[in-house]
C-alpha cells in the first residue's frame, strides 16, 4: 500500500514538474517570438524628414572623416596576417609571425615577469629603420639563463631583424626574420616578424605615420 | 460610372501605398539615424568594436567604422528577454577550459629539445618541435587552435551570447544531452521563475560555420570590449 502511494506521488511529481516545464516552454517562446524586433525605432515625423536626412548625412560624412587616409597596415595576430591597405583595397598581403602569449617570468630576486603579446589597438609608424640592429632587452638574457649585461655594447646584435624596421612604439616592431619556416605562427616575444620581401615593399610603401590596426 | 469608380478606387489604392512607402522610408530613415548615430559614439574612440547585425545575420568586427573582420552566422535562437538591442560591454567569457598561457621561469623547466629551424635564429621559437610541417609544430605558445569552439560572452545589460559551432558534430553524446537540457528545460524555467540575480534573462546562440570561426571570436573579443547589437 505505501509503496502504492510512493509510486503515486513520485508519478504525480514528474507530471507536475513536466507540465511546469511545459509551461515555461510556452510562455518563453511567445516571449522569444517578439525577437527579433522589426521594428525597434520610431519613424521620423514627416516634418523632421528633411532635418533627419541632413543628419544622416552628417553622421556619413562624420564616419567617412574618422577612416585612415593613404596606405596604412592592419594585422591579425590570431591568423598571423599583415594586409597593406589602401581605403578598402588590400594592396600586399603578406604572412607574418605575431607575440607567442608566453609569460617569462625571472627567478630570483627582482621577480619581474614579461607576456609576449603583441599589442592590439592602434598605432602609427613612427620609425623607420634599415638595417637594424637588436638592443636586446633584459628578458632576452634572462630568458636564456644568462647574465644581464650593464654595457649597451653587450646588448647590441645584428642580423636578427632582418634589412628593414618600422617601428610604432613602446619598443616594438615590424622587422624581418631569419626564422621564415615559423611564418603564420604565434612564436615572437611581440613584435611582428615578416618575410624578406614582404617586408622590403611595405617599408618602401609606407610613410612615417601611417596608422598601424592591430587587432 | 463603372470606369469613374475604378479610377477612383485605383486612386485610392495608389495613395494608400504611396503613404505606406513614405512611412516604411520613414521608418529606415530613422534606423539609419539610430544606426550611425550609436557607431558614431564608438568609432570616434580608437578601440576595436563589434556589430552584432542580428537581421543581416552576421558579427564584424571594427575601428574606425572600418571592418576588420567579419563572420557570418549560420544559425541563431533566443530565450528571454527579447529587449537587449543597444550598445553593449562585455564584461567576461566564460568557457568549459579557458586557454591558459604557458610560463617560462628560466632555470626551473626543462631543457626544450630543438626546433628544426636554422639553428643561428637567436629571437625565434622556444618550443619543442616534432619532424612535421611548420604549421603543425606543437610550439610553446598561445595561437588560434588553443582557443575554444564553445564560450559564452556575459554581457553588462544580462545579454548572454553563447558562441559555438555548426560543424562540430563531434560534441559527444553527453554534451549535447547537457545542452538540450539547458536550452529547452533550464533556460525556460530560469525564464520563467527569473534567475538566481532576479534579472531577466535573455540568451542568444550564434552558431558558426568553422570552428576557427568562434575560436577567431574568442581571440578577438577581449574583456571590456564594446558593441552594438542591432
Amino acid at each position: 500500500m505505501i509503496k502504492r502511494i510512493l509510486i503515486a506521488v513520485a508519478a504525480l511529481a514528474w507530471l507536475g514538474f513536466l507540465a511546469v516545464v511545459g509551461a515555461s516552454y510556452v510562455i518563453g517562446l511567445k516571449q522569444a517570438s517578439a525577437w527579433p524586433p522589426e521594428e525597434s525605432v520610431q519613424p521620423v515625423a514627416e516634418k523632421d524628414v528633411a532635418k533627419t536626412e541632413r543628419n544622416v548625412q552628417q553622421l556619413e560624412k562624420r564616419m567617412t572623416g574618422l577612416l585612415p587616409r593613404g596606405l596604412y597596415i592592419v594585422i591579425d595576430t590570431a591568423a598571423n596576417r599583415l594586409y597593406l591597405k589602401e581605403g578598402a583595397k588590400v594592396v600586399r598581403e603578406a604572412v607574418v609571425s605575431c607575440g607567442s602569449g608566453v609569460v617569462l617570468e625571472e627567478p630570483g630576486g627582482k621577480k619581474r615577469s614579461w607576456v609576449f603579446d603583441t599589442p592590439r589597438g592602434e598605432f602609427a609608424v613612427k620609425s623607420k629603420i634599415t638595417n637594424p640592429y637588436w638592443v636586446k632587452p633584459d628578458w632576452a638574457f634572462i630568458e636564456e639563463g644568462e647574465a644581464v649585461p650593464k654595457g649597451l655594447e653587450d646588448r647590441i646584435e645584428s642580423g636578427t631583424l632582418g634589412d628593414y624596421a618600422l617601428g610604432f612604439g613602446q619598443g616594438y616592431f615590424i622587422h624581418g626574420t631569419l626564422y621564415t619556416r615559423l611564418l603564420g605562427r604565434n612564436v615572437t616575444h611581440g613584435c611582428v616578424r615578416v618575410g624578406d620581401e614582404d617586408l622590403k615593399a611595405i617599408f618602401k610603401a609606407v610613410p612615417i605615420g601611417a596608422k598601424i590596426y592591430i587587432y | 460610372m463603372k470606369k469613374a469608380l475604378a479610377f477612383g478606387v485605383l486612386g485610392a489604392m495608389a495613395l494608400a501605398a504611396t503613404g505606406w512607402g513614405a512611412a516604411a522610408d520613414r521608418s529606415a530613415l530613422a534606423k539609419k539615424q539610430s544606426a550611425l548615430a550609436t557607431e558614431y559614439s564608438l568609432a570616434k574612440e580608437s578601440n576595436f568594436y563589434f556589430v552584432l547585425d542580428v537581421l543581416g545575420r552576421k558579427l564584424e568586427l571594427r575601428v574606425r567604422g572600418m571592418v576588420l573582420r567579419s563572420w557570418p552566422l549560420q544559425g541563431m535562437r533566443f530565450w528571454g528577454n527579447p529587449g537587449f538591442a543597444g550598445t553593449v560591454e562585455l564584461v567576461k567569457k566564460t568557457t568549459l577550459k579557458a586557454p591558459e598561457r604557458i610560463v617560462i621561469k628560466p632555470g626551473e623547466t626543462e631543457e626544450p629539445a630543438p626546433a628544426p629551424v636554422a639553428p643561428q635564429a637567436k629571437p625565434g621559437a622556444t618550443g619543442t618541435a616534432a619532424a612535421t610541417t611548420p604549421a603543425e609544430y606543437e610550439l610553446e605558445a598561445l595561437e588560434l587552435r588553443d582557443m575554444p569552439k564553445t564560450f559564452s560572452l556575459d554581457f553588462d545589460n544580462g545579454l548572454q551570447i553563447t558562441v559555438k559551432t555548426k560543424a562540430g558534430g563531434s560534441q559527444g553524446f553527453g554534451r549535447s544531452v547537457r545542452a538540450a537540457l539547458r536550452w529547452y528545460v533550464q533556460l525556460p524555467l530560469r525564464n520563467l521563475f527569473g534567475s538566481r540575480e532576479g534579472k531577466k534573462i535573455s540568451e542568444l546562440e550564434l552558431a558558426f560555420e568553422q570552428g576557427q570561426d568562434a575560436q577567431a571570436i574568442y581571440w578577438h573579443f577581449f574583456d571590456g570590449i564594446k558593441g552594438i547589437v542591432l
